[in-house]
């Protein structure tokens, strides 16, 4: 994965260093094209001037072979000689060792051989002009187009950092916005207004998407509450109606055995709409206010309260409290996960048992005997514990959960040589 | 004694009512906000069973209404949101109890027997049943005038059978008595097998008649 700005960064890059070697032989074409043009005009005018200047000369006999002879030693490159016959001009362009001036490789020369006539007899002229080399004018044009490139990917490098840092930074002041925004807090964080025309349409579509789905979340949310608490009435209809049928006067015993069953599974399911408002009521961040609580004294009043189905279960029950140990958290809450995962010991233990409860400073322990370890990955998951054949309502667990992860708490279990472990870190 | 039953549910109105009659209550109803205001305001009751959410308007205004006027009449909210702010608001405002639903009759039955002996506290703070005595203020129990001593459950267990006279109160009744959310945890309710068999024990061998009896697969009742 790139960063957005290095993208185009190297793209750019890539595409001027292309452009840029192509351009060098391009170059090397055209400036060689204009030095042959250049030079070989400069042949041709010379050589025109000489063979008029020769014409204009009026020779006397043996004068004109001496003039050659003369001026083929002082000038060798312009060789002047007798021919056979006229030609048309030629041209020619190649590379050779000067013997003038001492250099390290060949010269290149640019050549002209024209003809012409003089007292009947034929000449050719032939001159010869150095031009630059080429591969010394491809290493120049390279050398340019190198220092250029540099250039530009110093330009590149620059500007894009100039324009990240200025350009895009209300892009990434909005990424980060969108990044921290949690659905389950309900609040939707404002953005910065920007100058640009995309941002302002990708901030308002943000903007519209987080709006739909606080919306979305929120009424299902709601929609939990609402649909427990319409379903509070009706059952309370229910139950009046069966409390009503026990006093009639001539109920056998199958009918009292009936409406008993169906007292049971009303409870139940009083219980599962109870517990479903419950943890709507948490997640709809209700039970905000806090308080310091005593959670060893707290322990020991709930403890209290279990001495009734200790006994009929017949469990032993050690407790190992430290004193005074504050938390803070609502209390309704508080006391609320304390029972949930108090009541649950006692549920699962098998008569005769035994439960440990332990306070320290930074946990709570609670073990029960038990036969088989539980699923701990289902465990605190809603409706995973529920059996048809238990009371539970498969919600106690998913509440302690929800009340621990929400103060931060966390909430674990184990299994250990035939004791469920539950441990509450503070 | 005179109910007012302030609640839009009409069928569980008329339960209440139903479950009220056999006892000396007599239950008048008001389904609307308005209903219940006039009433309130014109008549006086020894217990009012208050819903919070109303055709019309907010049950809680009408306790305001109530507390202004200076009515002395108890007042019980039934209310369908279980929310712990309504509970304190009620409370706040003057309500004597709060119960949420949905809730067993023979309970709400205990609640307004409670309201209506705490509201006429001067002349009835010693209930008397035959050869039982019911000291409320001291919490004693004396039968053929012998003290007779009962734990706080036992004697919770024995006021909630007078207030239930006559009906039959089922396990699961007793047992969310007892114990609240913590009974319907539990996949029986033999715990209050315990309580129950206390109690009759020690009014029996104290010479009190058993009225407590015993229905078959039902529960319990409270015959006099």
């Amino acid at each position: 994965m790139k960063n957005l700005l290095n993208k185009p960064l190297r793209i750019f890059t890539l595409y001027s260093f292309i452009v840029l070697l192509c351009s060098i032989p391009v170059y090397f074409i055209i400036i060689d094209f204009i030095w042959v043009r250049e030079v070989g005009e400069h042949n041709r005018i010379k050589s025109e001037a000489t063979k008029q200047n020769f014409r204009s000369i009026k020779f006397k006999d043996g004068e004109m072979e001496k003039s050659i002879a003369l001026w083929n030693r002082i000038q060798p490159e312009t060789k002047l000689r007798e021919v056979d016959a006229l030609r048309p001009d030629s041209t020619y362009n190649e590379y050779r060792k000067n013997t003038y001036i001492p250099s390290k490789g060949l010269d290149r020369y640019e050549g002209r051989v024209t003809y012409f006539e003089l007292n009947g007899k034929f000449y050719s002229v032939t001159i010869e002009t150095n031009l630059e080399e080429s591969y010394e004018t491809i290493l120049a044009i390279t050398a340019v187009t190198a220092l250029f490139f540099i250039i530009l990917l110093i330009g590149f490098i620059r500007l894009n950092k100039k324009i990240s840092t200025q350009l895009w930074r209300s892009f990434y002041e909005s990424l980060q916005k969108i990044k921290s925004f949690d659905l389950s807090s309900l609040k939707k964080p404002e953005f910065d207004k920007t100058d640009v025309i995309e941002f302002e349409e990708m901030n308002s579509s943000v903007s519209r998407l987080m709006d739909g789905s606080i919306n979305v979340y929120r009424q299902q949310r709601e929609f939990t509450e609402n649909a427990s608490h319409e379903l509070q009435t009706p059952l309370a209809v229910i139950q009046s109606k069966l409390d009503l049928l026990l006093q009639s006067q001539s109920l056998s015993a199958q009918q009292s055995a009936i409406i008993d069953e169906t007292h049971k599974a009303l409870t139940r399911v009083s219980r599962i709409n109870k517990n479903l408002l419950l943890l709507a009521k948490i997640e709809n961040q209700q039970y905000a206010d806090q308080e310091s609580i005593n959670i060893s004294l707290q322990l020991e009043e709930q403890i209290a309260q279990l001495s009734d189905f200790l006994a009929t279960k017949n469990l032993k029950l050690q407790e190992q409290i430290a004193p005074d140990i504050t938390m803070k958290g609502n209390k309704v809450l508080v006391e609320i996960m304390l029972t949930n995962i108090l009541m649950n010991a006692v549920r699962h233990t098998v008569k005769n048992g035994e439960i440990n409860i332990r306070l320290e400073q930074d946990r709570l322990t609670i073990s029960n005997s038990g036969e088989a370890s539980l699923n701990s990955e289902k465990l605190f998951k809603r409706f995973s514990s529920a059996d048809a054949n238990s009371p539970g309502t498969g919600l106690g667990l998913a509440i302690v959960r929800e009340i621990c992860s929400r103060y931060q708490w966390n909430v674990s279990y184990n299994f250990e040589n035939g004791v469920h472990v539950f441990v509450l870190s503070f | 004694m005179k109910v007012l039953i302030i609640e839009d549910e009409r069928e569980l109105a008329q339960s209440i009512a139903d479950y009220l009659s056999g006892a000396h209550y007599l239950c008048e109803f008001a389904a609307t906000y308005q209903e219940a205001l006039e009433k309130v305001e014109v008549y006086e009751y020894d217990c009012i069973l208050l819903d919070i959410m109303l055709p019309g308007g907010n049950g809680m205004q009408i306790l305001e209404r109530l507390k202004s006027l200076n009515k002395q009449d108890g007042v019980i909210i039934i209310s369908a949101k279980n929310s712990l702010d309504d509970k304190i608001q009620g409370l706040h405002i003057g309500a004597d109890d709060y119960l949420a639903k949905p809730f067993h009759l023979p309970e709400l039955a205990a609640r307004i027997y409670s309201v209506i002996r705490r509201r006429s506290f001067a002349n009835t703070n010693v209930i008397q049943l035959n050869e039982l005595q019911i000291d409320l203020l001291g919490k004693s129990v004396k039968v053929h005038q012998e003290l007779i001593p009962l734990t706080k459950k036992e004697l919770d267990l024995l006021l909630y059978f007078i207030a239930n006279k006559n009906k039959v109160v089922s396990k699961s009744a007793i047992a969310e008595h007892l114990s609240g959310e913590l009974a319907d945890m539990l996949d029986n309710h033999d715990f209050i097998y315990a309580h129950i068999k206390n109690l009759k024990k020690k009014l029996t061998e104290a010479g009190c008649a058993n009225y407590l009896k015993t229905i078959y697969g039902s529960g319990y009742k409270w015959e006099l």
